[in-house]
């Protein structure tokens, strides 16, 4: 057992893109706040703050979550990646190929959340059927595309991971 | 949005967390994804937060032959893969897939959202038409809790401060017709009218059947009384009549769903909609 009273902090670590991280923090810091301003992780996005719009997303122990819904310190002891994670030796994901490749994206801010929602659902799913996919990504929220181009770029990405 | 400030305790024991509840001003902490939100919003503010998640006692989906317990810790993603589920809870199973959505499934627990009892929520319509028991745990021992008498009004449940809903026991109803509608204005919104449906029905004949929404009252509605002028041969008319009694018998809401009256449109709609599906009515 573990007792936090109001006011203290607690340690957690946290293994983020492979590299394990401790903190002294409050336990009501958000998972979000975590990765972006104790460890500068600013590909995460904060959009709605409310569990909408999946701008947010991670995965944690390799199930997509929404990281301005889960504490910092709900997350201790667990494997996170971020869309920092994705691309290696500063070459894309193909995920992260796949949704340039196909314009899938304007502004651009709903895109780490979006790939990484992708990366979940291709994971759980190689080769979903439009349908799936547009269930798969209901979480997340674009007010540029229209999604036409995104639902084509996770068609492609499936491609592109299954050849 | 930042929750205020509050304390954590990780408990080692369902009893320690029990033990630890029941000293007052402490909420129990499930996957979080109604409770953070209310944080944030300054909804609530306990001193304190039980973090259920180590509790490995709450885990758990026993299949007791005539009846399947879940453990409240259980994610909605869980229950929608786990084929004990599937095969011998269809409606729950079915219902969990349409929770929120899939990042929202693999945070939130079915305990959680049924002592959330969000007048909107998806679980409490489903607890019951499956006539569902809940077991109530606290430092003093345990209580069951049938559905019925369960949800008290919004965000109102039987839940003591000092207690935690530790499980759910759904009676097993095997080759019943199953149906989970829900409405939502946009995309892994609420439900502006949700619909459970658990029929036993062959051939346009019924033997039972068990009805239940969410959305339209302060709490999860079943019309006990109603239900049954469903009972024997049905037809498009007795549907229909049906679902005119049944919207007639609320008061909804109105909020940023959607008016009272609208509701209760939608309601009747989705009514005739589900039944017909279900039963196998043609018009």
């Amino acid at each position: 057992m573990l007792l936090v009273r109001p006011g203290e902090k607690v340690k957690v670590r946290v293994k983020v893109n492979g590299v394990w991280y401790e903190r002294d923090i409050e336990p009501r810091m958000l998972l979000v706040h975590f990765l972006r301003d104790e460890l500068g992780l600013t590909g995460t996005k904060v959009g709605c703050d409310t569990t909408t719009c999946g701008s947010c997303t991670v995965l944690m122990n390799g199930k997509a979550v929404k990281s301005c819904t889960v504490l910092a310190v709900q997350a201790d002891g667990a494997e996170i990646t971020t869309i920092e994670g994705l691309s290696s030796d500063s070459k894309l994901h193909p995920i992260q190929e796949a949704f340039k490749d196909n314009f899938a994206l304007q502004c651009g801010y709903c895109t780490p959340g979006m790939i990484m929602q992708t990366y979940y659902l291709l994971k759980e799913n190689p080769s979903p059927s439009e349908e799936e996919i547009r269930d798969g990504l209901h979480g997340n929220i674009c007010r540029c595309t229209g999604y036409q181009n995104i639902v084509k770029a996770v068609q492609d990405a499936s491609r592109r991971l299954r050849a | 949005m930042f929750p205020p400030q509050f304390g954590y305790y990780r408990p080692s024991s369902l009893a320690d967390a029990l033990d630890f509840m029941s000293g007052g001003d402490a909420k129990p902490l499930a996957g979080g994804q109604s409770l953070i939100p209310m944080l944030k919003l300054r909804i609530i503010q306990p001193k304190f937060l039980v973090d259920l998640s180590p509790l490995r006692e709450l885990y758990f989906i026993r299949d007791e032959g005539n009846a399947v317990s879940i453990g409240a810790m259980i994610k909605h993603s869980d229950l929608v893969k786990d084929l004990t589920v599937k095969n011998k809870l269809p409606l729950l199973s079915h219902t969990a897939s349409k929770v929120g959505d899939m990042q929202v499934r693999n945070m939130g627990t079915i305990g959680g959202s049924l002592s959330n009892a969000d007048p909107s929520a998806d679980y409490p319509a489903v607890s019951l038409v499956y006539e569902a028991k809940m077991v109530l745990s606290s430092s003093n021992g345990e209580r069951e809790v049938e559905a019925r008498n369960f949800f008290k009004g919004p965000f109102t449940t039987e839940v003591q401060e000092n207690e935690v809903l530790k499980e759910i026991k759904f009676p097993v109803l095997q080759g019943y017709k199953f149906k989970y509608e829900k409405i939502v204005r946009r995309a892994g919104d609420f439900a502006l009218v949700g619909m459970a449906v658990l029929a036993k029905a062959e051939g346009g004949k019924v033997d039972d059947i068990r009805v239940a929404y969410t959305g339209v009252s302060d709490r999860p509605y079943r019309p006990y009384e109603h239900e049954k002028m469903l009972i024997g041969t049905v037809t498009l008319d007795k549907i229909k009549e049906f679902a005119e009694k049944v919207s007639n018998s609320v008061n909804p809401p109105s909020d940023s769903r959607g008016s009272s009256s609208y509701r209760r449109k939608v309601m009747q709609i989705v009514t005739i909609n589900t039944l017909k599906e279900v039963l196998g009515v043609v018009s």
